[in-house]
């Protein structure tokens, strides 16, 4: 499943058990009686101390999986993205001015072998645009923001070959949303 | 690769984006064009030691190799001296490393090359590697990894940029171009080398309040005046509410409600 | 304490009658900007294939500051009216507050609908310097004096509530530090604990709105070229507080209000002193989720964005949901449409609250950074959680002031209405989000094409809530405009 149906299914779980809770205390509300505070206090103890132990668990899932590389893996393949109102330029070679933008940004899709690390090196040359990488179907699998002056390194390891669309993922101005770049993941043996 | 590319690879490699970067014949090579190629496992003879291919070099532990010819009257010599001296100075990782320098000068002797070793006190140093090769491997190694020399009939001299490049299981890591290596830059391709890897770097321009530098000699980041201006908000809104509430008043100064 | 003394215990003819004009002001204000996000979701459902998107990302921007605005100002009036029980704050601030929002907004709709100035509500650098020719160059110029007036009136409102409660209460004492001691005097009401927190971070957000606007100034004037990632730190910073601390003086208005009709008190217990001195605290870096696709900040940095994020849900949504409902549980409570707003308030705070917790999660926010999953988890905390703990009390307010019968049917009838209006409409959003529809795209490219069914879909919700909402909201300003009728004609 993708992670963000994942994600989708736990907001769905948790949300229903809040309404229901809600739901629940809320029918109860007629029938006037004093609560006994020590139970309250109680209940109130332990709610606290779920609701951190779950924090807490989560927090500890899911830090581990931070996007940002770490490790001594060396990628197979680095490929060059610079944004620039209004499309992505993507190449082998390093993006430093307009004209090799240009170039990038309208040749033919770079060719990244499947199952193979691959290094995006991700700059801007104007605003703030986001650097979003979808799959062939769709489906948003990464992205890192293309920041003016910074250098931000996505990596990634796609496995099923096909034409991977980039969308912009911050607002950039009147053509933002026909913004785009694309990747082309080819077998690995064709390489 | 971690990045004491702040100040070494960016102001040799990848050019400032707000400024040139058409590359000329005589540039010294572009990391960015090599980097995590694979390094041609050429074979090497090494001073003393029977031939090895490079890979018997790499295989339990990095490489660094740099390119010289021994009749250098140029660069070669101040570069491996600088060398030799910031890896005595730069923490040493874990897995240690070991050091090739090898001739690009077809004329040069396996005994040149001990003259060399000796000439920079590396003689001794079982981790330094001075060796010859076939002036064929020698091309392949060059073309592999933008490493360019010509001959100059006028100053009786190759022509060549003075280059440190970082190999790990054959693929290289870091391509250091410059006139001398300082123990904080190769204490930051020690760290590539070592899996440090830092996910973004700020590109060299005048940018006035960053929020974090990075450090190559500790391979953290500090703070940067930006990071005051992040804080300012903050203290501003702290110190207002000091000076609303005044909690140096004496006590009962304050209004009984509902107030006068 | 019984309901009927909102009226009765507070409130000078002056101030309540500048209640009713900021409740007719917010309400008004909501409606525009509500039918501003119909337009978007109908846009983005291709429905006005002739205009061009400038006029979408124009109205987005009009949309969501005027949202903003009028729900932090609706807010805040609440919580003046409510102060007035305990403190004296000065009507003028507020009256200054209400003419700066006028002329603010005034220009930010100038530079928006006529200028064509699209940039977001928040503005980020460097886009309003690269016009592109799309919009004027006037524009720019124009929606930064209005921001520059809101920020600076905006911020002597705040410092004049602060001023009134450092009237009566010590700082130790109005943030409860002495029941944090043990001490069970003096009493501190909620109310004045949670505004006195809230109003000294919004003035932190003040401040960094504008630096931003400062450093913009610099950039502009070609003196420094100034950090993009620093521009963005503080444009969070900003942006986040703004509308978390809205959040919040709604919440204080819910521990005001809920007890009248609870017939329990809610006092100030240790827990509630602790959790809202941790949100003075962590709420400054809870802003820090916003830049994790930001590889450029330190990994320590997405740590501590990740964990003040999830641990700024602990204390004030843990405490206050656990509150809320040990409170009306058997209470013999007085179901209005004021208390039913508040209690569903609390709910979509709740939910909203979920799904920001785990979009603030980094693993999952490498997938839902800037997806409709965003607007999806603000839009549940905003317009199903403020905005009708904040309704809940013009609601009341105004009722008590005219005192008309209340229809019980037609109320239940309203909020359900609302409630699926309002639902319906983010359920669109949290789908778009779970199938990567990206956020602020006038149109949809052939990936995200499912994006189109979902805005077409969410504009016949949108159609629903707003026709609710007219409805529902003009019997409202109907009786707020009586109550100020009565104001004036009574001084």
């Amino acid at each position: 499943m993708i992670p963000q149906y994942k994600a989708l299914f736990a907001f769905l779980i948790i949300t229903i058990a809040a309404t229901a809770t809600f739901h629940w205390v809320m029918r109860n509300t007629g029938n006037r009686k004093p609560l006994n505070p020590e139970a309250v206090s109680k209940l109130r103890g332990r709610f606290a101390i779920t609701c951190t132990l779950l924090l807490v668990a989560a927090l500890a899932l899911t830090l581990p999986h931070f996007p940002y590389p770490r490790g001594s893996e060396i990628p197979d393949k680095v490929v060059f993205v610079a944004a620039k109102q209004f499309a992505f330029g993507l190449s082998e070679a390093p993006i430093a001015n307009d004209a090799q933008w240009e170039a990038a940004s309208q040749g033919p899709a770079v060719r990244i072998p499947a199952n193979r690390l691959v290094e995006f090196r991700v700059t801007s040359l104007d605003v703030n645009h986001g650097f979003g990488v979808y799959s062939p179907g769709g489906t948003l699998l990464a992205q890192t923001q293309a920041m003016p002056g910074y250098v931000n390194r996505l990596r990634l390891r796609l496995r099923n070959p096909g034409r991977y669309p980039v969308l912009c993922m911050e607002l950039c101005g009147m053509e933002h949303h026909s913004m785009r770049g694309v990747f082309e993941v080819i077998p690995a043996d064709k390489d | 690769m971690t990045s004491a590319r702040i100040a070494a690879c960016l102001a040799a490699g990848l050019a400032s984006l707000w400024g040139q970067s058409e590359v000329s014949p005589n540039q010294p090579p572009n990391e960015d064009l090599y980097l995590y190629h694979s390094v041609p496992d050429i074979a090497v003879q090494p001073v003393g030691k029977p031939a090895t291919p490079l890979s018997g070099l790499w295989r339990d532990r990095p490489l660094l190799i740099t390119m010289v010819f021994t009749r250098c009257a140029g660069v070669c010599y101040p570069f491996l001296r600088s060398l030799r001296a910031a890896t005595e100075l730069a923490a040493k990782p874990p897995s240690g490393y070991r050091v090739l320098v090898l001739s690009f000068d077809s004329r040069d002797t396996v005994s040149d090359m001990k003259a060399a070793a000796s000439g920079i006190g590396a003689g001794a140093d079982e981790d330094w590697i001075f060796a010859t090769a076939a002036e064929e491997s020698v091309r392949r190694l060059a073309e592999a990894t933008g490493f360019w020399f010509r001959w100059d009939g006028e100053k009786r001299q190759f022509d060549h940029p003075a280059v440190l490049l970082a190999v790990k299981n054959g693929r290289l890591v870091r391509l250091f171009a410059g006139g001398r290596i300082t123990a904080e830059s190769l204490g930051s391709v020690l760290r590539d080398l070592d899996g440090g890897f830092v996910p973004s770097y700020p590109l060299a321009d005048k940018t006035s309040f960053r929020c974090f530098q990075y450090n190559a000699a500790t391979g953290g980041y500090s703070l940067d005046w930006g990071a005051l201006l992040l804080v300012l908000p903050g203290t501003i809104a702290f110190l207002a509410a000091l000076l609303t509430f005044r909690p140096w008043r004496r006590r009962g100064a304050r209004a009984p409600f509902p107030a006068a | 304490m019984p309901p009927s003394t909102l009226a009765a215990d507070a409130g000078t003819l002056r101030l309540r009658r500048n209640t009713m004009l900021w409740a007719l002001t917010a309400m008004a204000l909501f409606l525009v900007s509500t039918l501003l996000g119909l337009f978007l979701r109908l846009f983005q459902g291709n429905a006005f294939p002739a205009v061009e998107p400038v006029w979408f990302y124009s109205s987005l921007t009009l949309h969501a500051i005027i949202m903003v605005g009028a729900w932090f100002l609706g807010s805040m009036a609440g919580v003046h009216y409510l102060l007035a029980r305990y403190v004296q704050p000065s009507s003028t601030a507020s009256e200054l507050a209400m003419g700066g929002s006028v002329a603010g907004v005034v220009l930010i709709a100038i530079s928006t609908l006529l200028g064509k100035f699209g940039v977001g509500w928040y503005f980020l650098f460097p886009l309003p310097l690269y016009p592109n020719g799309v919009w004027l160059p006037w524009a720019t110029a124009v929606f930064f004096a209005g921001l520059a007036i809101l920020a600076v009136f905006w911020l002597i409102w705040v410092l004049d509530l602060l001023r009134a409660i450092a009237r009566r209460y010590s700082l130790s004492v109005a943030l409860g530090w002495h029941i944090l001691r043990g001490a069970k005097e003096p009493e501190v009401p909620p109310l004045v604990l949670i505004t006195t927190v809230s109003l000294v971070v919004v003035t932190a957000a003040l401040v960094a709105a504008a630096l931003v606007l400062l450093l913009f100034l610099l950039h502009w004037s070609g003196r420094a070229r100034v950090d993009a990632l620093l521009m963005k730190n503080l444009t969070f910073l900003f942006g986040h507080i703004i509308v978390n601390i809205t959040l919040y003086l709604g919440v204080a208005i819910l521990y005001e209000m809920l007890p009248a009709f609870a017939g329990r008190p809610w006092k100030t217990s240790k827990l509630v002193a602790i959790a809202w001195n941790a949100v003075l605290l962590l709420v400054l870096f809870a802003y820090l989720h916003h830049l994790y696709m930001d590889f450029a900040q330190p990994r320590w940095v997405q740590v501590a964005g990740q964990t003040a994020s999830y641990f700024l849900s602990l204390p004030a949504a843990a405490v206050t949901i656990f509150g809320v409902l040990a409170l009306i549980y058997r209470s013999g409570f007085r179901w209005t449409m004021a208390s039913r707003l508040l209690v569903c308030g609390v709910l979509g705070w709740v939910i909203g609250g979920i799904a920001a917790v785990i979009d603030a999660t980094v693993a999952v926010n490498s997938v839902f950074h800037n997806t409709l999953w965003v607007p999806a988890h603000f839009h549940t905390y905003y317009l199903m959680g403020v905005v009708l703990m904040v309704l809940a009390f013009f609601d009341h307010l105004s009722r008590e002031l005219t005192r008309p019968d209340t229809d019980v049917r037609a109320a239940g009838w309203t909020l359900v209405l609302l409630l699926a209006g309002g639902y319906g409409f983010l359920a669109m959003f949290y789908y778009g989000g779970a199938t990567s529809v990206p956020r602020r795209f006038a149109t949809y490219p052939e990936e995200t094409l499912q994006g189109v069914i979902q805005a077409r879909v969410a504009a016949a919700f949108v159609v629903v809530l707003f026709g609710t909402l007219a409805v529902y909201l003009s019997r409202v300003a109907a009786r707020c405009l009586r109550a100020f009728a009565d104001c004036r004609n009574a001084s």
